[in-house]
């Protein structure tokens, strides 16, 4: 037999295949998610919720003082849309808590990104601001509420200083562990292509660390929304957070739940927004 | 002429000191291609970044005609091992990022990219973004960029080091037409002898501990390559095996001194 015999031999298909070549298509297994979509889950899992909910409600397990049933919540919401609560209509509400979020969210954006960057660029201003910082940031802000009402009083200040405080931590960390990442090839490319300090920041610091901004920006909102309540215990006659809070005086459950779903859609709708953001600003973030 | 008069340089190691780079003379000229070749830890990279202006010497100086070098700057080129292309910008304008910097007009800037990523051969691609390229296009984009600042000397560590054999050698060609139409001084460091022997027409080979020159050839394989023989031809060609074999010889006598000593 000679070498092409062998060869001719080996590219033959060795038996009839039994099996007809074709999908279905395999992947590697890999550890952790796949990448596949959790979607679908998470909806079930909604709608098993809530129908666990109106089970209970409607066979009566728990007094409806502790669990409305969803029907009345619903009706609830209705009333409240229409009549208003506490003397001022459901926009009044949603309005202020927005303007305060919306405001101290604003602030902790412009004051903790630009403070975040010069804090992983320069060794006195992180020796210096990592102090007060770092002190202040894993307080709770319940803790240094009355702190805020004697010195700034009951007014719009107090609440939104409150808001600020507490959502200016995680973009300024945030903000300075986008610095760090920075990779070191990447600032002596951008050296060697004759970038003066200024155009080093503005053109390779920034956009590099705009991933961790981001995802800061998220985690800030979400404090910010828990912080709220809080902050409306201040003397308030407007807002979601005094609205649950002046229900749950008069016991109106369904009242709480009605504020209760309000801020997780808020809450829900910021995120997608940042999400969006992220989509829009760092298509590139997490490839290659 | 870039001109390097006794490197040296010593690094702060953990507990004592590293001799990284030990009185390295050399001189690159006009038209010249210099390749670097050794082992890993052989001070080829800290030759590099010395040149680029990324770190200064503890000893000697480097200058680019006449002037010293003080820091990095846009009339040395670098092209990295790694990807630092701004994953956030296009093909076209991170191939204009130096151009940007030095103040150029978005239509000039746009003019330049085109004529280079033509040159590169990636026409095509000036829309598209760092993550939908391949290793290699990727390599192409940072050569191009660091050629649109027009600098007097393009300075590459292990560019090629991370790519598969096939996309290397298309690379190397592309290299080659680069430096033949375009006439630039390059400095090249790889730890293929081969590719050393492809590319350069002058070749230094390094020795580590400390990093030094221990050996110096001028040949003329890249003049063929340029003139149209193929990486076949070069390699095939009567000199260059045993060349070869000797460049391989003094780094496998230099390391077996260097584990004899130690």
């Amino acid at each position: 037999m000679t070498v092409l015999d062998k060869m001719t031999a080996l590219d033959a298909p060795s038996a009839p295949a039994a099996e007809p070549a074709g999908p279905p298509p395999v992947r590697v297994k890999t550890f952790g998610l796949e990448g596949r979509s959790t979607a679908p889950i998470s909806l079930v899992t909604a709608a098993v919720l809530l129908g666990l909910w109106w089970l209970a409600a409607d066979l009566r397990l728990v007094s409806s003082l502790f669990l409305p049933h969803p029907a009345e919540v619903f009706h609830q919401f209705l009333v409240v849309a229409r009549d208003g609560y506490a003397g001022a209509p459901l926009a009044d509400h949603i309005g202020a808590s927005l303007f305060r979020i919306g405001l101290a969210a604003a602030l902790a954006i412009v004051t903790g990104i630009p403070l975040g960057l010069l804090m992983g660029l320069n060794r006195w201003a992180k020796g210096i601001l990592d102090t007060p910082i770092e002190f202040y940031w894993p307080l709770p802000p319940l803790s240094y509420l009355p702190l805020m009402i004697i010195w700034l009083g009951i007014g719009e200040t107090s609440k939104v200083t409150l808001l600020f405080l507490a959502m200016f931590a995680p973009i300024c960390l945030a903000a300075q562990a986008g610095v760090r990442s920075l990779p070191v090839e990447r600032t002596q490319a951008a050296r060697a292509l004759g970038a003066t300090r200024v155009q080093l920041f503005r053109h390779i610091v920034l956009p590099s660390a705009l991933p961790e901004i981001l995802t800061g920006i998220r985690i800030a909102l979400g404090v910010g929304w828990g912080t709220l309540v809080a902050a409306e215990l201040i003397a308030s006659t407007r807002g979601i957070g005094f609205l649950i809070m002046s229900a749950a005086q008069f016991l109106a459950t369904d009242v709480v739940f009605v504020g209760i779903a309000i801020i997780s859609v808020c809450a829900f709708a910021f995120a997608y927004a940042v999400r969006l953001a992220e989509r829009v600003l760092v298509p590139w973030r997490g490839k290659g | 002429m870039l001109k390097i008069e006794n490197a040296t340089v010593w690094f702060e190691g953990r507990d004592r000191l590293v001799h990284a780079l030990d009185r390295v003379n050399l001189d690159i000229a006009e038209g010249d291609f210099v390749v670097a070749l050794g082992t890993s830890g052989c001070g080829k990279s800290t030759l590099l970044n010395a040149i680029a202006g990324f770190l200064p010497l503890s000893h000697g100086r480097i200058t680019l005609d006449g002037r010293a070098i003080a820091g990095p700057g846009a009339d040395r080129g670098v092209v990295f091992q790694k990807d630092t292309l701004m994953p956030w910008l296009d093909v076209a304008d991170n191939v204009a990022l130096g151009l940007r910097f030095a103040g150029l007009g978005a239509r000039a800037r746009r003019d330049r990219a085109r004529e280079l990523l033509a040159l590169v051969g990636l026409a095509d691609f000036a829309a598209s973004f760092p993550y939908e390229l391949s290793g290699g296009m990727r390599q192409r984009v940072g050569i191009a960029r660091a050629l649109a600042t027009e600098p007097d000397i393009l300075l590459m560590d292990e560019p090629f080091g991370a790519l598969d054999s096939m996309t290397r050698e298309q690379m190397q060609e592309l290299l080659v037409k680069v430096w033949h139409r375009t006439g630039k001084r390059i400095f090249f460091i790889t730890h293929s002898i081969e590719e050393a022997l492809v590319l350069g027409t002058r070749i230094i080979v390094m020795s580590p501990r400390p990093g030094r020159i221990v050996a110096r050839y001028e040949t003329d394989f890249v003049r063929r390559f340029a003139a149209g023989a193929t990486l076949k031809d070069i390699r095939l060609s009567d000199r260059f095996g045993p060349l070869r074999e000797e460049i391989r010889d003094i780094l496998h006598a230099d390391r077996d001194e260097k584990e004899a000593a130690a």
